[in-house]
């Protein structure tokens, strides 16, 4: 084993003992409880933005996710209350579904690239949530809500999660399960960045051309890439929906959408990590900066502007990981 | 030449209209097996248009493309790569952020085995497929005699080592043909004759080479047949020194410039 | 059927015209304004302001929103998207502080004009009504007419003046209309100027009618940018077929397709994806990539 990779397990470890342990630890010291629930919507809307940046590692910027984590969240809730299932079968559902959907809708649009496909993007967004007003099965504005707490998942009588409406702190049950599935999905996404799959995007992202030149079918890669993105989007989606027992057409909007495209921006397009340490800050600097009630809004959008002029190239996000990188 | 048996590409009556224009106008020839073969001819005469006619870059308006008898044309270019017509772009064509050996790792794709999940996962083909590309990237880069850039980034390269690193790229596809597009542009003599060297040797493992060039002092040593386009018309064909005494081919280049023409 | 045209032509009048803003100011700078629908909110709350509540005549309130709009325009290209575009190429962070600006101008308009929806007096009254066939307030034609009037003094402009010609000749080639002498910092800045106006202009006609609020500038931006995938970005024919194409469908399918709920964007939006699978570079526009 290489120091390369003895320092990566070290972080890696790092990284799992504070968030499964550390972090629980301090926050049951200190008492912030509510602190659990911040916690766990960086972690899920760091999953949605893991999706985006996938999008942009085949060279399309993607501001539609919004309206994949839309889908998957009414995916999710629709089963859960009408069809009486289970909501972690619904989970992988709402994944697989908002999958099918992006292959549908990638199939046409992923023909489109750069300012062309941010846009249709954008316009899906708001078209899901147009949908979600409109059709029957997602009971318009008023939304679906008073969702169950996830029941318990056992298999042959062995229980792998307990019901959480039993559970004394569902809080950290949710923290716990909303972390789990951020490792899982940046794991997967490390493992898809340094496999071959990864040259293939990066190709792809480069030169399109060339890449068609040597063989790679891209407009089959891009699909499958498009669909594992929506794929991340529509569990985060969901996951959210169970938390706040409620989907609203407003639940997911463009605003979020464009913010996990900032998510991935700020945190730096070249890192897999990346999207995780964006979310966090964004997340944090908009809560920190809610003390300042009407202006949060003002100081966040001339903070963002700024950031921009003073590195347009994104230097900030880059250097700042590397710093962290080196630091792990 | 003329006594190979069958062509390895035979181009029928090959046209594309682009609204009003005709850039290719019922253009036929053959390419036979191991020989290097360019298409010359002024600006706008339609050379580039087949070539990517050739490699399905480009749809056809009418005529088609046979590799060894099969149609090739109006398919998907992904598809015809795999076939090995391999088409390699100018210069500014590569992948920038990638080290020259990542380039030749990725340009063997179309010999993989393994699936994209297997990828994903580690499968036995995958595994098989990464050491065998490995090893070839290797054999490659030290072919061309560019092994010492192996892990140089694409976009830090001189101009000589880009159009190496092309080459490279398009050899590592283990093609049938490749199809090159101006090689020689920009360069100077010395650069040419390295470059040269290289094609020859390039058609020396086997491969078939068509290129389209600019540069007639290179095409005029490197060439066993030219095939001469003029307004999307082929106007001569024949070997390097009938070429240069076709009075067809010496009217169309008195209407260009001369710096044009380079020699 | 002639009311449905007629609402039809009413919508795709005012979309017109903020298309063309958008498609200018993409054919200029390549940059997608997601500011616009906000802009044309400001332009909104100006005229609201000077018309509605200092009671100055209507044309005048309608100038200051044009003014307003076009010095705002003029200053966000030449400080922050200007500088922005000459150090990095990279499209994405033209597109990120498209975004920035956007949050910046939502948060002005809310401390500057508030959350509330505003709306002013009628310029005109009455109602015509032909038989019952077309039945259209008064004001509506008069805007309609007023947008349609605009939509031809711009492309005169743009057709026959010297600056509108300059524009062009940057659209087409920035490069080449450098090396033919077109100041390109000034003019990229006039055009920017001119696309944020156009905003304005339809924001201070249209609080006539359906009034301004907060929340109108992001769903603004995004029936822009589906017209300009319908006509063809950067064209200026492709942004007025846009918009006049889009005020139809909503039209008819506010007629057709109410009978099954809210649907008519989605329905719009399926058959953009339709259209664009065959026709990636929408109606008028030129073959890329």
């Amino acid at each position: 084993m290489s120091l390369k990779d003895a320092r990566r397990i070290l972080a890696l470890a790092a990284f799992l003992i504070s968030v499964f342990w550390l972090i629980p630890y301090l926050i049951a010291v200190s008492g912030y409880w509510n602190f659990y629930f911040t916690l766990t919507s960086v972690a899920l809307l760091s999953v949605a933005s893991a999706g985006v940046w996938l999008t942009f590692y085949i060279g399309r910027i993607n501001i539609g996710q919004g309206a994949f984590a839309l889908i998957g969240a009414y995916v999710s809730a629709i089963l859960v209350t009408k069809a009486g299932i289970s909501f972690w079968i619904s989970l992988p559902i709402a994944g697989l579904f908002a999958g099918m959907v992006a292959v549908l809708i990638g199939l046409p649009i992923l023909r489109l690239r750069g300012v062309y496909f941010a846009m249709i993007t954008l316009v899906l967004t708001e078209v899901v949530r147009l949908a979600a007003l409109a059709l029957p099965i997602t009971n318009g504005a008023k939304g679906i809500v008073s969702i169950p707490l996830p029941s318990e998942l056992s298999i042959f009588g062995i229980v792998l999660i307990p019901d959480f409406s039993a559970i004394e702190n569902p809080k950290l049950a949710f923290y716990y399960t909303a972390c789990a599935l951020m490792v899982a999905c940046y794991a997967a996404m490390y493992r898809i960045v340094n496999s071959r799959l990864g040259q293939l995007c990066r190709s792809m992202q480069q030169n399109e051309e060339l890449a068609l030149s040597v063989g790679v079918n891209i407009a089959y890669l891009r699909v499958i890439i498009f669909a594992i993105s929506s794929f991340f989007g529509g569990v985060g989606g969901a996951m959210f929906g169970a938390i706040a027992q409620s989907v609203y057409p407003s639940s997911f909007v463009v605003k979020d959408s464009i913010d996990f495209m900032l998510n991935c921006f700020l945190g730096g397009l070249g890192y897999v990590f990346g999207p995780m340490l964006g979310t966090l800050v964004l997340y944090f600097g908009w809560d920190l900066l809610f003390e300042l009630g009407k202006y949060q809004l003002l100081i966040y959008s001339c903070v963002l502007i700024l950031v921009i002029l003073v590195l347009p190239n994104g230097l900030l996000s880059v250097r700042l990981s590397r710093i962290l990188w080196a630091r792990q | 030449m003329g006594a190979a048996v069958t062509p390895l590409l035979e181009i029928r009556e090959l046209t594309r209209k682009f609204g009003g224009l005709t850039a290719t106008d019922a253009v036929s020839f053959d390419v036979q097996e191991h020989e290097i073969l360019s298409v010359i001819g002024p600006n706008g005469a339609g050379k580039s248009t087949l070539f990517k006619m050739m490699t399905s870059f480009l749809a056809t308006t009418s005529g088609e493309v046979l590799f060894r008898g099969k149609r090739i044309s109006d398919l998907k270019p992904h598809i015809v790569a795999r076939m090995g017509i391999v088409r390699t772009f100018q210069e500014t064509s590569i992948f920038k952020n990638m080290t020259v050996r990542e380039s030749v790792l990725i340009a063997q794709h179309l010999r993989s085995t393994a699936s994209l999940s297997g990828y994903f996962f580690g499968s036995r083909a995958a595994r098989s497929d990464e050491d065998s590309f490995g090893r070839r990237a290797d054999e490659v880069l030290s072919f061309l005699g560019i092994s010492e850039i192996a892990n140089e980034r694409a976009s830090n390269l001189p101009q000589g080592h880009l159009r190496a690193l092309g080459i490279a790229i398009g050899l590592s596809t283990d093609p049938v043909a490749l199809l090159l597009d101006e090689p020689f542009a920009g360069m100077n003599q010395d650069e040419t004759m390295k470059m040269v060297s290289l094609v020859k040797s390039v058609r020396d493992r086997g491969v078939t080479v068509l290129l389209v060039e600019h540069d007639m002092a290179a095409v005029m040593t490197i060439s066993d047949r030219i095939i001469v386009l003029n307004f999307g018309k082929k106007i001569a064909e024949g070997t390097p020194a009938q070429i240069q005494s076709d009075e067809n081919v010496i009217e169309a280049y008195l209407g260009s410039s001369d710096d044009e023409i380079g020699i | 059927m002639e009311q449905v045209i007629a609402n039809g032509l009413y919508l795709g009048a005012q979309y017109a015209m903020i298309a063309l803003g958008l498609t200018l100011i993409f054919a200029l700078m390549n940059v997608l304004n997601f500011a616009h629908g906000q802009m044309y909110v400001i332009g909104g709350f100006v005229t609201y302001t000077f018309y509605g509540q200092f009671e100055i005549p209507f044309i005048f309130a309608l100038l200051a929103s044009c003014a307003t709009l076009a010095i705002l325009g003029a200053l966000i290209e030449r400080f922050l998207f200007g500088p922005v575009i000459r150090r990095s190429s990279r499209e994405e962070s033209t597109m990120l502080l498209a975004a920035g600006i956007a949050f910046l101008l939502d948060a002005v308009i809310l401390l500057v004009f508030g959350e509330k929806q505003r709306g002013v007096p009628k310029i005109v009254n009455g109602v015509f009504n032909w038989d019952f066939r077309i039945i259209m307030p008064y004001d509506r034609i008069l805007i309609c007419v007023i947008a349609i009037l605009s939509i031809v003094a711009f492309i005169s402009f743009m057709h026959f003046s010297k600056t509108g010609r300059a524009l062009r000749a940057l659209a087409q080639d920035r490069v080449a209309a450098e090396l033919m002498g077109v100041n390109v910092k000034r003019y990229s800045m006039i055009g920017f100027a001119l696309g944020a106006m156009l905003a304005g202009l339809v924001g201070g006609l249209l609080v006539t009618i359906t009034g301004v609020n907060l929340g109108m500038g992001g769903p603004t931006s995004i029936k822009a940018f589906l017209m300009v995938m319908i006509g063809g970005a950067g064209v200026i024919s492709g942004a007025i077929a846009g918009g006049f194409i889009l005020g139809m469908l909503e039209a008819v399918g506010l007629a057709v397709l109410s009978q099954y709920g809210d649907i008519t964007y989605l329905a719009i939006f399926i058959a953009l994806m339709v259209f664009l699978a065959i026709r990636p570079q929408g109606l008028m526009g030129k073959p890329w990539g």
